[in-house]
């Protein structure tokens, strides 16, 4: 149980792209979590930008906005942010959410990159397709239930804004180091790997990869779409591995909460998950 | 810090054909972020590197417009689909001010964005381009609150200042800067009454100034532009309120371009940081060299004068 009183420190990574509206998605989040009068409704959540390693080292989770991938690529190089961030993910393991440029960035491996390709951070055994709907004139929201949710998210669907957006192209199978065959094709980048610190870290690296969402290709808005042309009959556009979880359209453009207050409650539970487990640790 | 711009203001929902949510959302994404105009592929690659979000691609920057003179027009397509086959990020591409058929072929060209642009020389002296019909989104400039939103009622999903460009002189975008945000705190404090006056004074459409007046800021994002040559003008620009800047001349016109746009990208996410400030504004060989706009610049060449 959260003790009474306790704080909780969200940052969102703010080197460059749609981080304000994040914000004020998760502080409308924290007051539906409020009124709702859960268990957890005890629990004083913080917001913070995230901007340099300091702040970064105070926060109980993360979330990496929409934005261009590559200027928050290579600005986090330069601003000394990379490995601070790889560390965060991949080795304590906590909660961390990206949306679009973010799921990007968590990907394992991505494809359709800049020339020279660019760092990833890594974290979701998946391979994402940079652009994979085509440029901003085919560009488009969708309403698309989300079954993760509950009923409210089947009942009522998500507006889903697209927007030059990724799709998870291809889950990948659980590899110690580096993705190898990936890192043998043209064109796919991948992200270095890293040793979890503990225990409880290794059971989030190794959890399988979900598929939180799915768009059919037969979706409406995608019918125009000259650049959309592929076999199969859906896109993936959520993944959960463990500790992090991805998105390829933008909750943040909207004014409904329903996804914040749905990762706000995975952030408690698994804050929860490691007080326990650093007292039993203590213990032993 | 810049007013908030809350995540779905500017539109409902459901906006149908226009999808005006996905033009102006793609604005947030370049927020924090510079976009760089550049004349050609190579150029591209060396704003990519540098951490542009975004390319402009013309034929000549402005201070090049400004020497040479005549009549400044859209660039060729070709160039600019080779500048988006070569990056990843985001192309935009300018067209004369009311010239829609411009406007009309970069949309069949499938740049990202469009920005009906001062800087080229006006096609039509009355009328700006209906820019909702159009699937691409566009981004205008101003150089005060009516200006802009006359731009944003015509469909524009971004503003940017004029500011005078091709000058390497910021003193025009900190003064269009200044005039927006003056007129948008004196509309903070109208009744409905004052602010129908008000209206009608500045030329705006009603119900966007009161609009803007709650929200206390525009309610598109709105990047600077027109003279900034240093990370310490990117970074002036971005604390009294920008959401991002445009660099025109100032990065290719300078010594060491490559040097000089990293150092501004850096400068554009850490604008409140004066260390990095410091760090990154040194040792960057030569800035553009620069018209002074207030002893220099006669008033006839004064770019953002066109508009209306």
């Amino acid at each position: 149980m959260t003790v009474s009183g306790a704080v909780a420190t969200v940052g969102v990574l703010a080197l460059q792209g749609a981080f304000s509206e994040h914000i004020q998605l998760l502080r409308q989040a924290a007051e539906c979590l409020r009124t709702q009068n859960t268990h957890h409704h005890h629990l004083n959540w913080t917001f913070i930008e995230v901007k340099t390693p300091a702040e970064l080292v105070t926060c109980d989770a993360l979330i990496l906005p929409g934005g261009e991938s590559t200027a928050i690529s290579l600005v986090a190089e330069r601003s000394g942010m990379l490995e601070p961030l790889r560390n965060f993910v991949k080795v304590l393991r906590k909660p961390t959410w990206g949306t679009c440029a973010g799921l990007i960035l968590l990907a394992e491996a991505a494809n359709r990159t800049k020339k020279g390709g660019q760092d990833l951070i890594g974290g979701l055994d998946v391979r994402v397709n940079r652009n994979h709907f085509g440029r901003q004139t085919e560009s488009f929201q969708a309403n698309l239930p989300l079954p993760f949710l509950g009923d409210s998210g089947v009942d009522q669907p998500f507006r889903c804004v697209f927007i030059r957006a990724p799709v998870v192209e291809k889950i990948l199978p659980h590899r110690t180091g580096i993705q190898t065959e990936e890192a043998c094709s043209n064109d796919t980048i991948v992200a270095p790997s890293k040793t979890p610190v503990d225990e409880l870290a290794k059971e989030e690296l190794n959890a399988d990869v979900e598929v939180m969402a799915k768009i059919s290709t037969r979706s409406p808005a995608l019918k125009d779409n000259e650049e959309h042309d592929h076999p199969g009959k859906e896109d993936i556009i959520a993944v959960r591995q463990g500790n992090v979880f991805g998105t390829s359209f933008h909750p943040e453009l909207t004014e409904d909460p329903r996804i914040h207050v749905w990762w706000l409650e995975e952030v408690v539970k698994a804050v929860e998950k490691r007080q326990q487990f650093e007292l039993a640790d203590r213990s032993k | 810090m810049a007013t908030e711009l809350p995540t779905t203001n500017g539109f409902s929902a459901q906006d149908g054909q226009t999808n005006f949510a996905v033009k102006a959302g793609l604005a947030r994404m370049l927020k924090g972020g510079v976009i760089m105009d550049v004349v050609n592929a190579e150029q591209a690659r060396i704003a990519e590197e540098a951490g542009a979000v975004a390319v402009m691609a013309l034929e000549r920057v402005p201070a090049d417009i400004r020497a040479e003179g005549g009549v400044s027009r859209m660039s060729d397509p070709k160039m600019i689909k080779e500048i988006m086959d070569t990056v990843t990020i985001p192309v935009m591409a300018k067209a004369r001010i009311g010239h829609f058929v411009e406007c009309q072929i970069l949309e069949a060209l499938g740049v990202d964005y469009i920005d009906e642009s001062e800087v080229l020389t006006p096609a039509d002296a009355i009328h700006h381009v209906s820019k909702h019909v159009y699937k691409v989104p566009f981004v205008c400039g101003c150089r005060n609150l009516g200006e802009a939103l006359r731009r944003i009622s015509e469909g524009a999903a971004m503003i940017r200042t004029k500011g005078e460009a091709g000058t390497g002189d910021v003193v025009e975008a900190v003064r269009h800067t200044r005039t927006v945000a003056s007129e948008i705190s004196r509309a903070k404090g109208m009744s409905e009454a004052e602010l129908r006056v008000y209206a009608k004074e500045i030329g705006a459409p009603f119900d966007l100034l009161r609009e803007t007046a709650k929200l206390g800021r525009l309610p598109v994002v709105n990047f600077a532009a027109g003279g900034v040559a240093t990370p310490a003008d990117a970074a002036l620009m971005m604390q009294l309120g920008c959401d991002g800047v445009f660099v025109g001349s100032g990065i290719f016109k300078s010594g060491d371009a490559a040097k000089r746009a990293k150092a501004i990208v850096q400068a554009v996410t850490h604008y409140n940081d004066a260390k990095v400030l410091v760090e990154v504004s040194m040792d960057l060989g030569e800035a553009m060299v620069g018209i002074n706009t207030a002893g220099e610049l006669k008033d006839s060449d004064r770019l953002a004068k066109r508009g209306w």
